[in-house]
């Protein structure tokens, strides 16, 4: 059974990796490129309560805790990616099973309900915080934003390296072009906040100097969720009489979930990774159901519930009042047929799929600063002139797992307004040097043109008359792409650039 | 080189030699005409004979050769939207390249939008690898950084190296409006822009003079014009089809001005009052007076 386990995590971390580099133009329908997100009822759930809206695929996550209620915390074992991560590490690391320094405080296992408990208070309270804690957000973020960014620079390095010997250097360009048909992307992107998402993912790695499965005992909320789920569990761990009392089993469990006798079970904890089966010299451990199911109870103190209640309520509170810049707020402008800004805000679970999509499109999406307020961290939103939304595009409506984004038809968003541009009169080539320059009406791809021109005599910046075309937006039928300031030739602050003045929301 | 190759090399030079000593005694006659424009015909079927009335496509592709054609495939339109080269064109100007002995057909372009959108919905990917081309995204690391000995504006910038290394190159354009100052259209000389990186918005400043530049040192030694589609209005990505008219014309041709004064003339333009034709002509890169031009009309059946 535990290798069964192992070849479990591995197929579904390669399923995982696989969806991930699928989700790209073109996107065939019918492969559900978010399916993990989907699976994780946290994200799912929390969504449903904080927009108050039902949607459809939050059904695979009911599917999951319904089985969760029978069979325990299998997912985090047997399926989670975050999890299976969290065992190579420990692996690489050597990490031990019993915590070291238990006397310092650092085993937590209450914490995990404890976040549980702020982040659906918040989601009650209507404010969305599973992103930033949801294993699965976590690990698709990480995955588009550090590790394959990591992965194609490490390979562009050695075929890069490659090349620069003279007699490997076709070799070295074919087996690029070869690897961009499916490995790589065919340009490649950054990523805005990178360095903190990869302080948190590997932060959540490097946990195994603690104890083993760090993330998964002490802090994930769907661990939590999926603990607090196990409580009335069939299938579980149970030892016979031909226990011999030594101990292999607690000293192996990688959960902490076998108490000091060897024989009970906090059930809460344990993931049915089966070692303690594998390990047990007297065979005495089994898996199996069992006919009449004691209660487990789950570790999380009354005044440690009300302190985390509170502590959602706090959240909220700060969130909702915290400083609100109009400036800044111009600049968050949304992905095509996002929902209005709240119910926007409800339902995105901050995975970063939608980024991950469009990195390999227009490479306009990118997770917020502080552009929609606190409340909208990581969130989210189109950045030119660092990309655009690409015209013949609405693969992020297709990916985002919550509907936060609706799935829109290519019509509707070619029409649906995002944004407007702007000219900056003080870097416009002809607005300020009084010399002709067409390339953003030559980018706009909106068929009857956005940008226009209008003819005038006008000085150049060195005073001599000259008969100009002075482009101008036309409102109404710019939608905001961007793809204007991405192409706009003057360098640094670009002489055009798009705010989310008469963006259209609807739900 | 060895001197098998020696004594080759020299006799395809003395050959050219001969071709062009020809050519400037008694003109083009009666070899062929400057211009080969076919019309009225399938797009595939109007290349060929544009081709074969210039003496055949073995007049410019040797066996051996590796080929580059440009086709302009830089925006995600459709081939009806008239952006973008006719699939059916670059399929007949590979196979010709082919036929005449080609070793190597290599088609790509540095497209404006996302690259495999305009490989794929452009039709162009599909039909140069169904005639055997070799379809690859541009890489970024093979720019390379060259010098352009005769340019005025522009002293260096940076080449595809699959241009820079290839034995011949072939632009395939397509006819179409563009805003460009100093030309308003854009066909040969400006498909030329997607073999180059760099600040290629940079060019549109002052673009007569660079964009002259960059023709005297990417040279094509064919160019065979798309205007089976014309895009009359809101070019160069247009996307309604109400701007776009079928004109069924195909121009093949070696001077680049040539061919493009044709091209300006199927926009009602005169040839001789566009800037940047007045610059190449100027600059002697070619002949931008039609009534200076040998050309041959050649109506199709098929």
């Amino acid at each position: 059974m535990q290798t069964a386990r192992r070849i479990s995590q591995i197929l579904f971390l390669l399923c995982f990796l696989g969806l991930f580099l699928l989700a790209t133009y073109p996107l065939e329908t019918g492969i559900p490129v978010d399916l993990f997100l989907h699976l994780s009822p946290l994200g799912q759930l929390t969504a449903v309560t904080a927009a108050r809206a039902w949607f459809s695929g939050a059904i695979v996550s009911l599917v999951l805790l319904a089985l969760t209620f029978i069979l325990g915390r299998f997912f985090c074992g047997w399926i989670c990616p975050l999890g299976t991560c969290v065992d190579a590490s420990d692996n690489l690391l050597k990490a031990k099973s019993k915590n070291r320094s238990t006397s310092r405080g650092l085993n937590l296992p209450w914490l995990k309900y404890f976040l549980l408990v702020v982040v659906i208070t918040a989601a009650v309270l209507s404010v969305q915080l599973a992103g930033y804690f949801d294993p699965i957000s976590i690990v698709t973020r990480s995955t588009a934003t550090v590790l394959y960014p990591l992965f194609v620079f490490a390979v562009e390095g050695v075929t890069g390296f490659l090349s620069s010997a003279p007699l490997l250097e076709s070799t070295a360009l074919k087996l690029d072009a070869f690897l961009r048909r499916f490995l790589l992307p065919v340009s490649s992107a950054s990523f805005r906040g990178s360095i903190l998402f990869a302080a948190v993912f590997f932060g959540i790695l490097v946990l195994a100097f603690a104890q083993r499965r760090y993330w998964c005992r002490n802090l994930c909320p769907l661990g939590g969720m999926l603990g607090f789920s196990s409580k009335w569990r069939g299938y579980r761990r149970s030892v016979t009489d031909a226990c011999t009392g030594c101990g292999l089993c607690e000293k192996k469990c990688r959960t902490g979930a076998i108490n000091a006798d060897f024989i009970s079970t906090r059930h809460t904890e344990c993931i049915n990774c089966m070692d303690c089966q594998a390990v047990c010299p007297a065979g005495a451990v089994r898996f199996g159901f069992v006919k009449k199911p004691e209660t487990a109870s789950v570790d999380l103190s009354k005044r440690r519930l009300l302190g985390a209640g509170f502590t959602g309520f706090l959240a909220l509170g700060l969130f909702k009042t915290g400083y609100q810049d109009p400036v800044r707020r111009g600049k968050a402008i949304r992905p095509p047929g996002s929902l209005p800004e709240n119910a926007f805000l409800d339902r995105c679970v901050r995975c970063g799929e939608c980024v991950r999509v469009c990195s390999t499109s227009g490479q306009g999406l990118q997770h917020a600063g502080l552009e929609a307020g606190w409340e909208g961290l990581a969130s989210p939103v189109l950045l030119p002139p660092r990309g655009y939304c690409e015209y013949n595009c609405n693969l992020c409506g297709q990916v985002c797992p919550t509907g936060a984004i609706r799935n829109l038809s290519m019509p509707d968003k070619q029409i649906t307004k995002m944004g407007t541009a702007h000219f900056d009169k003080t870097h416009c080539i002809p607005w300020y040097y009084g010399e002709n320059c067409m390339v953003c009406e030559e980018h706009c791809p909106i068929p009857e043109k956005a940008i226009k021109f209008r003819e005038e005599r006008v000085k150049t910046i060195d005073g001599v008359e000259n008969t100009v075309l002075l482009p101008y937006v036309v409102e109404d039928t710019c939608v905001g792409c961007g793809i204007c300031a991405v192409r706009c030739p003057v360098e640094g602050d670009k002489g055009i650039f798009v705010t989310n003045a008469g963006e259209q929301r609807s739900s | 080189m060895d001197r098998r190759e020696f004594i080759g090399r020299s006799a395809q030079l003395a050959a050219l030699a001969a071709v062009i000593q020809k050519q400037s005694v008694f003109g083009s006659e009666p070899a062929s005409p400057d211009l080969a424009v076919a019309k009225d015909g399938t797009p595939g079927g109007m290349v060929r004979r544009a081709v074969a009335e210039l003496g055949g496509m073995g007049r410019f592709v040797k066996r051996g050769d590796v080929v580059v054609v440009k086709p302009n495939m830089s925006w995600d339109r459709l081939p009806e939207q008239g952006a973008t080269t006719h699939p059916d064109v670059v399929r007949e100007v590979v196979t010709l390249c082919f036929e005449a002995g080609a070793r190597k057909v290599k088609v790509f372009d540095f497209t404006l939008n996302e690259a495999r959108r305009c490989y794929k919905r452009t039709g162009i990917q599909k039909a140069a690898e169904e005639a055997g081309a070799e379809v690859q995204f541009v890489q970024d690391r093979k720019f390379k950084a060259v010098a352009f000995p005769m340019g005025e504006a522009i002293k260096s910038w940076e080449i595809y190296q699959d241009v820079l290394d290839a034995d011949r190159l072939i632009n395939v354009p397509a006819a179409k409006h563009h805003n460009v100052p100093e030309a308003g259209i854009s066909l040969g000389i400006k498909n030329l822009m997607g073999l180059i990186g760099g600040n290629r918005g940079q060019f549109h400043r002052n673009f007569a003079r660079k964009i002259v530049d960059l023709s005297t040192r990417v040279k094509p030694d064919l160019v065979v014009l798309d205007a089976y589609r014309m895009l009359i209005r809101n070019g160069p990505s247009g996307g309604n089809l109400s701007d776009v008219v079928l004109k069924k014309h195909v121009i093949a041709g070696t001077d680049p001005v040539a061919v493009d004064g044709y091209g300006a003339s199927l926009f009602n333009l005169q040839p001789e009052k566009i800037p940047y034709l007045a610059e190449a002509k100027m600059r002697g890169l070619g002949e931008n007076d039609l009534k200076k031009v040998v050309i041959k009309v050649i109506a199709c059946t098929s």
